[in-house]
This record gives structure tokens, sequence and C-alpha cells, in this order.
């Protein structure tokens, strides 16, 4: 039997996109993950422009995670020109950063990766039999206020400034944030629950490489190391050695790829490699659910946010205790000339900004993507899965190879819907 | 059906008068057989496919409208900038056949393209100016956004002005209907609203020169979030002052 499948456009994924899968005499002839998210040029459209403006605009390549876009962005201008913020305002940025975890991971694990799981074509018409999914939106608007308070708005806020921020939340807000992290603590567990009852799929599994920001304590996403699950490790500045990417024919996001491999980045890639440095709750969770199967299906992925969301919940109540304790005192500029290298877990995993300033004007920028590392992964999972489902004589295989691109929760918009099978 | 939750007011709306059809970023659930009432398009058109899309949505619906910054002004992704696109493109991807899966177009608003009956620009939108249009779309009025720019707004929260602080902000270039939030956390407008309407353009442009900033800073900072017809305008009128 020959065949082409094509989906297109993949639904519920942020952006547009297609996996074109050609099947020829029952063998899988060629994959293909297509982004037809048109070319913005970001990297070239910040030429010119002084740190502040650069800020502003390579935020806007994502609305879902603009924060860890505006973090990187701005950690990589105080590098590049010698500012050390003060940790007033470190803690802040971390407290904006779990904001954007919960909005994100919510949306994602809720919204768009469980109606697939449950037999449904969206998380509106899931609710009528699994209440929980209601927790989605609760969360995520939670996620949302936090970033609001203390990013500026729920997208795109400019709060966040290079070496402090705009204004503080006041004693109010911060009361806030703490009181609600605690009623959201019984949510997440019962979303989380909800995945004891999901049957994983295991047409799809192969070993892989996971790569994310390593630390010597607790288990972060800001951070100056990176961890291979080889057990390499790098700064940040090294990345250009490690990280190598390239352009293909059917797709306006680049590639990336380590020693010539795919490898994956994201939250299965933080847990794997940084799961032990869990703690409370998360860290029972992640014992109780893990096995080895997570280190070669990608559709833990989804489990792995949750997991990340009750992590947290759970970090807030201190992390707002420190906040109100610590002072702000910045130092520097230093100079106007220098490159930085400013790396961040964004939701959807490790993202790279790297800035050279000439005369306080951004002179070179290159970004690396959590998506554009994903997407060589994302085709071998759907390759791998397409072969073992025509071994199995299955005759559907759009949605199962739908799931796997949904479970890496691709931000296509920021690197670029989606199957396409056929049979020839 | 539509639900409009005011959380922060304590107030809880929910009207049925809309049926969603396609969202295909939310369900893989899509009915188009039927033409639609009204199609809200975002984003910019930045390939020969999007431009195809955008033109069957057109054929498909009777009001269709505009919302966000890159489908209204084009997004950052349209900036004007002082060397041509074509060159940025291959400073990107190698060469302009570098990719072949469907033509790169130089990212413009959906304006160049197709007709459009109503905006609502913001980068972000705001929800409350959506539901606010929504509801007039019911009422069968077709909406119109605010024409004064974002120093109005930041007059009623009484800030104190950043231009007399010598920050350059882009309040009085910049549409309003954001509540003047940067100002408000004592951060200089960027302009992501989209630059004013055409009649107060001339005069709000002086007064950022008369505040002694340099034009070619203003055009700058204004091409990011301006648009690149609106950019293009500016720097020949910051020519004439000169």
């Amino acid at each position: 039997m020959n065949k082409k499948i094509f989906i297109d456009p993949v639904a519920r994924v942020e952006g547009h996109g297609g996996i074109e899968v050609l099947i020829e005499k029952d063998r899988v002839k060629e994959i293909k993950v297509d982004i037809f998210e048109g070319p913005r040029l970001i990297e070239k459209l910040v030429v010119g422009k002084s740190p502040d403006e650069a800020v502003s605009i390579s935020s806007r390549i994502c609305a879902i995670c603009f924060v860890s876009h505006r973090l990187s962005e701005i950690i990589s201008h105080e590098k590049a020109m010698g500012i050390k913020p003060g940790r007033k305002t470190q803690l802040l940025r971390k407290l904006a950063h779990y904001g954007e975890m919960i909005e994100s991971h919510s949306l994602h694990y809720y919204l768009l990766a469980l109606p697939d799981y449950f037999g449904y074509p969206d998380a509106i018409r899931m609710l009528e039999k699994y209440e929980e999914v209601a927790g989605a939106l609760e969360l995520k608007k939670y996620g949302n206020k936090i970033m609001e308070i203390v990013a500026g708005r729920r997208i795109h806020g400019e709060n966040m400034r290079i070496g402090g921020f705009g204004k503080y939340p006041d004693e109010k807000e911060l009361e806030w944030i703490k009181a609600k992290s605690y009623e959201l603590i019984p949510v997440i567990e019962s979303g989380i629950k909800l995945w004891e009852k999901v049957n994983v799929p295991d047409y799809l599994e192969d070993e892989t490489v996971f790569m994310s920001i390593d630390s010597d304590g607790e288990y972060v996403f800001i951070g100056d190391r990176v961890k291979i699950s080889t057990g390499e490790v790098f700064q940040s500045e090294e990345y250009t050695e490690i990280i190598k990417e390239r352009v293909v024919k059917h797709s306006f996001s680049k590639r990336c790829r380590y020693k010539g491999k795919p490898y994956s980045v994201g939250a299965l890639a933080r847990i794997i490699n940084s799961g032990d440095k869990l703690d409370g709750l998360a860290k029972d969770y992640f014992t109780h659910l893990y096995n080895s199967r997570w280190h070669k299906n990608p559709l833990f992925n989804n489990i792995a946010q949750a997991i990340e969301i009750l992590y947290c919940l759970e970090k807030i109540p201190s992390l707002v205790d420190e906040i109100r304790k610590a002072d702000d005192d910045v130092t520097g500029p230093e100079r106007k000339t220098g490159r930085g290298v400013g790396i961040v877990e964004a939701p959807r995993g490790l993202l790279i900004h790297s800035n050279k300033l000439l005369n306080g004007k951004v002179d070179y920028a290159d970004y690396i993507i959590p998506t554009t590392q994903n997407l060589d992964d994302m085709e071998k999972y759907v390759r791998v899965a397409a072969e073992n489902l025509l071994n199995r004589k299955e005759e559907n295989l759009e949605l199962p190879l739908e799931m796997i691109m949904r479970a890496y929760d691709p931000c296509i918009s920021c690197s670029v819907h989606m199957v396409r099978v056929k049979r020839v | 059906m539509i639900q409009a939750n005011f959380f922060d007011q304590g107030v809880k709306v929910e009207f049925e008068i809309f049926d969603i059809k396609s969202f295909i970023m939310a369900s893989s659930h899509e009915d188009l057989s039927e033409p639609l009432d009204i199609a809200f398009v975002e984003g910019s058109v930045s390939t020969e496919r999007d431009l195809e899309h955008l033109q069957f949505v057109r054929r498909n619906s009777k009001v269709l409208i505009a919302i966000g910054h890159c489908a209204v002004f084009g997004g950052v992704q349209s900036m004007y900038c002082f060397s041509p696109w074509e060159k940025k493109y291959e400073e990107v991807y190698g060469s302009t056949d570098a990719v072949t899966l469907t033509k790169p177009l130089r990212p413009e608003p959906i304006s160049k393209y197709v007709r459009v009956d109503a905006v609502l620009p913001g980068c972000p939108i705001e929800k409350e100016s959506f539901l606010k249009l929504v509801s007039q779309l019911k009422m069968g009025v077709i909406p119109k956004i605010p024409d004064y720019p974002v120093c109005t707004e930041c007059k009623w929260k009484e800030n104190e002005c950043l231009l007399l602080k010598g920050e350059m902000c882009l309040g009085p270039l910049t549409n309003s209907g954001c509540g003047a939030i940067c100002p408000s956390l004592h951060i200089p407008c960027i302009g992501c609203w989209g630059p004013i309407r055409e009649e107060n353009f001339k005069s709000e442009a002086i007064l950022l020169i008369e505040k002694g900033f340099d034009s070619k800073e203003i055009i700058k900072r204004f091409s990011i979030f301006g648009g690149k017809e609106r950019a293009q305008r500016l720097e020949n009128l910051l020519e004439e002052l000169k």
C-alpha cells in the first residue's frame, strides 16, 4: 500500500506547521516536518538598535513565553555591558519565570495535549466528563496574573528591564501571589492524577540525547551551564561549539544538531537531567511516576510539564519571602562594547540569546529557540512511530503522529498545523 | 458561545451569541461549510501561502477584522529598515531560494492585500477592548478604535510626563488603548499600539523635536512598531523640519 499523509494544519499547536509522510509499499520513504510560519528576520532587525530597544523587539518572538525571551535577551546585554543586577531583581525575574512556566504548561498539558489521550477534539468538550480540566483555567489565570504583576502585562509586559524593574510589585500583590499558590497545589495534583488514567502509547520509542540548564543546587530555569544527558557540560558562551544550526528546504525554522545528531530540550529533558534536584510533592510524584520509558518516549514531556507546575507552585511562598527581604544594588555598566550570551529554560526548553554590542548598539544577534532544537527529534520520532504503526497494520496514522508533534508543545510561531500521509 | 469573566471586578458575563467555527490553535474541530459572519485575522502576511489563506478567508467572510499589531500594521517583522529586506533574508537563510516550501514575502499588514472592515491594534491587544469589539459587532456596529494618543490616557492616570524628564517616550505618536501601561510603570512608551491617525501626526512629531530629541533616534525607535509607510513619512517629515 502506498500513501501520503499530510496533516495540515496540525491543530492545537502554537503556530503553523505540517507533517508530510510518504509511504511506499508499506515502508516509510520520507518524513518532513514542514514549518510554514514565515520568516521574520528578527536577528537582523535588532542590528543598530539600542539594548533596550532590542529587548522590546526580541521578546516579541513569542507571546506565550515572552518572559523567557525577555530574560535571556536582558541577561545577554547585562553580560555584554558588565551589569550585575541586584538580588531583588534576580528573585523577581525568577518569580515572573515561574508564572510563565505555570501559564504555558497548564495551557499545553490540559488544553492542547490531554484531549488526545481521552479522545476529544478539544478541552471544552473534554470538560463535560473530566471536570479536572477546569483547573487549567485557574492555573493559567494565576500564571498570567503573576506575569501581569511582575512583568507588567499578561503578554509582552515591558516591566523587566536591563539592570532592574520599572516598578516593583507592592506588598499586597506579593501576598496575593503567595496565598494563591497554596490553593492551587491540590488543583495540579488532581491534574497529575489524570495522567495515571492515561495509557501512554509505545509505538514511538527510541533513545535520544537531552540538553538542559544545570546547577549545583536546586532545580533551575536560569543558569550559565548546560548539561547534556551524555554526561558532558558546557558553559553558555561555548554554545556555538556544541549546537550547530542549519537550514532545510521545507522549513522557515532552522534545525539544530549536537554532534550531527538530533536532541531534545524541554520539560522532559530538564526532568531527566535534573529530576534528582526536585523536592517536596513534585519529587514524590516524579519518583512515583518515573520509569525508564521516559528516556525514549517524548509523550512523557506532558507529565513532566505537570510536575514542573507543581514544583513552581511549591517554590513560590519561600521565593516571595526572599523577595520581601532582598535589596536591589545594581552595579555597572562597565562598558558599551562586548559580547554576552543569556541562557534560560523557556517552557519548551533551552533558549539562547547572544548579542555583540558595539558602542552601545547591537552589532550582531543570534537566537537559538527551543523548537528549532526539537524539530529533528520530532521528525525522528514521527518516523519511528510511522514505521511501527505500519508494521502493526494500523490504518490511521494521522492522530498518533500529531500527538508526537503536540507532545513537544512546538512553539512554531517562535521558530514557526501538521500530518499528510501519502501512500504511493 | 463567548464567556467573559471579569474576575477582577467580580462580575461574570456569559452570552451565547457566537459559534466558533474555526480556531485551529485551540481545537481540531473545524466547520467551514458555510461562509462566516465574522473572521478575526491575526498575523502579518509573510509568505505566498499566508496570502492565499488570507484571500480564502476574505472570500468566505462577511466582515473581516484585523486584530493585533501584526495584522494591523505588520508587526516588528515589517519594520522599516535601512537595508533591503532581501539582503537580510539572505543573511539569515544563506540564499533567497534556501527554503522552497512556499515563497517568502516581505512581511506586510493584511490591509495591503484585502479589504479590512475594522481593526483592533496592540502588541498585545487588550482583552477588554476585544470584548467591546465583539459586543459592538453583535449590535451591528462596526467598531472604531480611539483616535487620541497614549498621552491622553497617561494624563487621565495623572502620571508624571517622561518627556519632561528627558526620556524618549513615544506616547505622543502612539495610538491609545493600552491604558498608558508602560508610562504608568515609569517606562517610556515603545509604540506597540501603532501610530496615531494621520491628522495629528505632524504636530506630535514636532513636539518630540522641540523636546530636543535627535531625529535619527526618533525614527529608529518609531520604526519598531510604526509600520513601514508611516516610518517613511516620519523620516520625510523630520527631514523637512530640519
